[in-house]
């Protein structure tokens, strides 16, 4: 099956955008907003609801984000499409004005509505193994059959991927170049066993170099220095603020748990570099603060603080939040979401390429199980947390292998009981509900003979 | 007893009038000891071979044997993890690498990026843990970064005992590894007139994986040439990372196959093409860049379906066993995309896995065997 054969793909035309997505589309969301707005604004959680209300800003996030699909919908033929992953220069394509699809947001997209094991399985029934990540299978199956929670995904002028959160990427982009017959980029981001080596820095440096003339050429533009300046700015102010967010749930209680985290981080990984992500993250830290200055925790009886390790297992974010605040425990922060942000003080406009190889070579992803460890042990003191829950990911090896090390580790050394909670990002076929649990009421129980 | 001084001694060619001995990695490694070299425990899959020998370390690969109690690596890393590192790092663990003074632990994939990363990290064992980033980009930089990468790890092999190489010993050096590559290459461009089975065959291709250059060189050149009457059997081509145990040929062939080409990561994946000129670390970078496509270098699928379909029709296969190493991300994402294109071109495919236990799975070899009977 090629590219051709996927009518799903089919592009769309100038008039379709305007009038679907600029005129209609956008003010239906609007509308839908504010309704959930005043919506929200009514709740009144039950007594005995472990959790506060949610952020009032997560309307505004449900905007954005949704906004963003529906333009998908109607972007290709119309704007240039590149297909990137989450650890990928987007920089250099938003100063190109390219409209970027993410799958691995997409698909975490489709774990949280619990759309990606039909997903999966359609993408098993074309000869994919259950033994690849299931991020992958969720958007190879979506590619085969077309079928997605946000109504369609336009067709990729440019697959761009970066490897510095997995080589399982390289796989991934390398089949969907096979399918759609389009360019692919490779950003090829040594993993870092250590302290980045010059000849590191360089090579990351010149292939971002390199990209520019094939992007102009899929593109048909120049690519502008000023509007890479700009987009630069926006995703440095964007991580600073996002930061700064995770840093607010040192706080006793903690204004956000880091499920809350899980949903939030969608701009910053799918609007990285527009003003509007600034925007967003500008407001959720104001209402943060307030919440702060209140005295309001995300869990109403916050017991234990606890740092969750690697993806969170997306079709199950709503009912571990509670079951966990059940007991009166709050995951306080994340090592993923957290690697959204630390990389912040690393990017410098006024260095260009030169900062973007850099930043680009750091993520948590791309370095040492040893970095990770004590990365960890950082936040387990700056967060005040009582235990850590190390999700062993089955599709994540780059994030899970190392874990039974750190997690002796982290119990030796900084004295709080860890737990390995063996799962899946995204395919519920790889989590059982009843052991995973039983495994977490014994992890509270040890947090409370502690305490 | 180390592992590395127990495995692998084989009598080669039983037809021919003089069988051929093959050295065993006991006696292969006693050998460069004397000779002044130390020695270098290799995680799979590409690295510069004659960048060791120029350095004074003799290379050893491990490819997580068949026949390993995993219990050492099972305790470091999670059960989805692929045989070949539990393997060896339950190899480690029970000593049986001591004899190595440096373990070189190539970045292949995630697997091996973590098992690089936990040993170097955590585990700390007596061997200094050394890596090796390969380029995927395939672009224009990645030349230029495997040479500095390859001159790091000159430096880091300098420094953990090894010798900083004199231009003698670096013509040295590459002579005698090229001559090994090209011994390998013409053991696959005749093997059809090679009176060797299957088995044989990979024994010796396999020997690569230890023996000194010269030795192998020698004995590649020493299987006699000819016209050889056709093997029965149906003709296929081999793929995936390793194919073990050995006995695993025997049963192909009992149940009807043989093996005329493969693409396995073990074999003809490191069929390097000859480099002739540059500086040294320059001709090292060509060669592992110019190796056949190969998903962990981020080879185009249709690229790499395009060059074993040209192979499979010079050879006569007709079909692709894929005999996988479970949890292997690279060989399994390919697989839909190179069955679609190789039925395109007329050949099927099978795709078996295998977790590196000494013995074979019947129902894998009913599938072989259910296969065969569809391509006779």
């Amino acid at each position: 099956m090629n590219a051709s054969d996927l009518p799903h793909f089919a592009p769309s035309n100038r008039l379709s955008y305007l009038l679907q997505y600029e005129l209609i589309g956008r003010t239906v969301l609007r509308v839908q907003r504010w309704n959930d707005a005043r919506k929200l604004a009514a709740y009144r959680p039950k007594a005995d609801d472990p959790l506060t209300p949610p952020l009032r800003c997560v309307t505004r996030m449900k905007e954005l984000m949704s906004r963003h699909y529906l333009e998908g919908r109607y972007a290709a033929g119309v704007r240039p499409v590149a297909w990137v992953t989450s650890g990928a220069p987007t920089e250099i394509l938003k100063a190109l004005d390219f409209f970027l699809i993410y799958p691995e947001n997409h698909a975490a997209l489709c774990g949280a509505r619990r759309k990606a094991e039909a997903l999966c399985i359609e993408a098993e029934n074309a000869g994919y193994s259950r033994d690849v990540c299931s991020y992958g299978r969720t958007d190879i199956g979506a590619v085969l059959s077309g079928k997605t929670p946000v109504g369609r995904l336009p067709r990729p002028d440019l697959l761009l991927c970066c490897t510095n959160i997995c080589q399982t990427v390289l796989y991934w982009y390398r089949t969907l170049a096979d399918y759609f017959g389009v360019p692919l980029v490779v950003i090829d981001t040594p993993f870092l066993y250590g302290d980045a080596q010059p000849h590191q820095l360089a090579y990351v440096k010149r292939q971002l170099e390199d990209l520019v003339p094939v992007a102009e050429r899929v593109a048909g533009r120049r690519f502008s220095e000023q509007r890479f300046a700009e987009v630069v700015r926006n995703a440095r102010r964007g991580a600073e603020l996002w930061l700064e967010i995770m840093d607010r749930s040192q706080h006793r209680p903690a204004p956000m748990t880091a499920f809350d985290g899980f949903i939030h981080m969608a701009p910053i990984v799918d609007l990285r570099g527009e003003a509007v992500t600034v925007d967003y993250y500008e407001t959720m830290l104001a209402e943060l603060d307030e919440r702060v200055r209140q005295g309001i925790g995300a869990v109403r009886n916050e017991r234990f603080r606890v740092l969750w390790d690697n993806l969170p297992i997306w079709f199950q974010i709503s009912r571990l939040s509670k079951v966990l605040a059940l007991r009166g425990v709050n995951v306080v922060a994340s090592t993923y979401t957290y690697a959204w942000g630390e990389l912040a003080p690393l990017i410098d406009e006024s260095k260009g390429f030169e900062s973007m190889a850099n930043v680009y070579l750091h993520p948590i992803l791309n370095r040492s199980a040893g970095h990770k460890l004590r990365t960890m042990q950082r936040m387990v003191k700056d967060f005040h947390i009582n235990g850590v829950i190390l999700h062993s990911d089955r599709s994540c090896k780059p994030y899970s292998l190392g874990q039974m090390d750190q997690r002796e580790r982290l119990v030796s050394e900084t004295g709080v009981p860890a737990l390995l909670l063996e799962a899946d990002h995204n395919d519920p076929r790889s989590y059982s509900d009843q052991q995973g649990e039983a495994r977490l009421e014994a992890f509270i129980e040890t947090m409370e003979a502690a305490a | 007893m180390s592992w590395l001084f127990t495995s692998l001694r084989g009598r080669i060619g039983d037809v021919m009038a003089t069988p051929l001995t093959i050295l065993s990695r006991k006696d292969a490694l006693r050998r460069m000891r004397e000779a002044g070299y130390r020695i270098a425990a290799v995680l799979p899959i590409h690295y510069p071979r004659a960048l060791l020998r120029a350095c004074g370390f003799h290379p050893v690969e491990v490819w997580g044997p068949a026949r390993v109690d995993s219990r050492g690596g099972d305790l470091r890393f999670q059960a989805y993890t692929c045989a070949i590192v539990r393997n060896a790092v339950s190899l480690l663990s029970e000593g049986k690498l001591d004899p190595a003074d440096v373990l070189l632990v190539p970045h292949t994939c995630d697997a091996l990026q973590g098992m690089g990363s936990v040993l170097g990290d955590f585990v700390k064992p007596h061997q200094r843990v050394l890596t090796l980033y390969h380029p995927r980009s395939g672009g224009p930089a990645a030349l230029g970064f495997l040479v500095d990468e390859l001159r790091r790890l000159q430096q880091e092999l300098s420094a953990h005992g090894g010798r900083q190489p004199t231009d003698a010993e670096w013509v040295e050096a590459l002579r005698i590894e090229a001559e090994a590559d090209a011994a390998l290459a013409g053991l696959y461009r005749d093997r059809m007139r090679l009176p060797l089975t299957d088995r044989e065959f990979y024994t010796l291709v396999r020997a690569r994986e230890y023996l000194p250059p010269e030795e192998f060189a020698a004995l590649a050149s020493a299987v006699p040439h000819g016209e050889r009457a056709q093997a029965p059997g149906v003709p296929l081509m081999l793929s995936g990372i390793v194919c073990e145990p050995m006995e695993v040929f025997d049963q192909i062939n009992s149940v009807g196959g043989r093996i005329v080409a493969d693409d396995l990561a073990c074999g003809y994946r490191r069929v390097y093409p000859p480099v002739a000129d540059g500086a040294p670390l320059e001709r090292l970078a060509r060669a592992l860049l110019g190796a056949p496509p190969d998903p962990t270098r981020g080879s185009p699928i249709a690229e790499r379906a395009a060059a074993l379909t040209r192979r499979m029709r010079e050879t006569g296969a007709k079909g692709l066993l894929v005999y996988d190493v479970k949890f292997c991300e690279p060989e399994l994402f390919d697989l839909p995309r190179l069955r679609a294109h190789l039925a395109e071109a007329g050949f099927p495919m099978l795709h078996v896995e295998h977790e590196l236990t000494p013995q074979t799975s019947q129902q894998a070899l009913t599938r072989v065997e259910a296969f065969l009977e569809t391509l006779q």
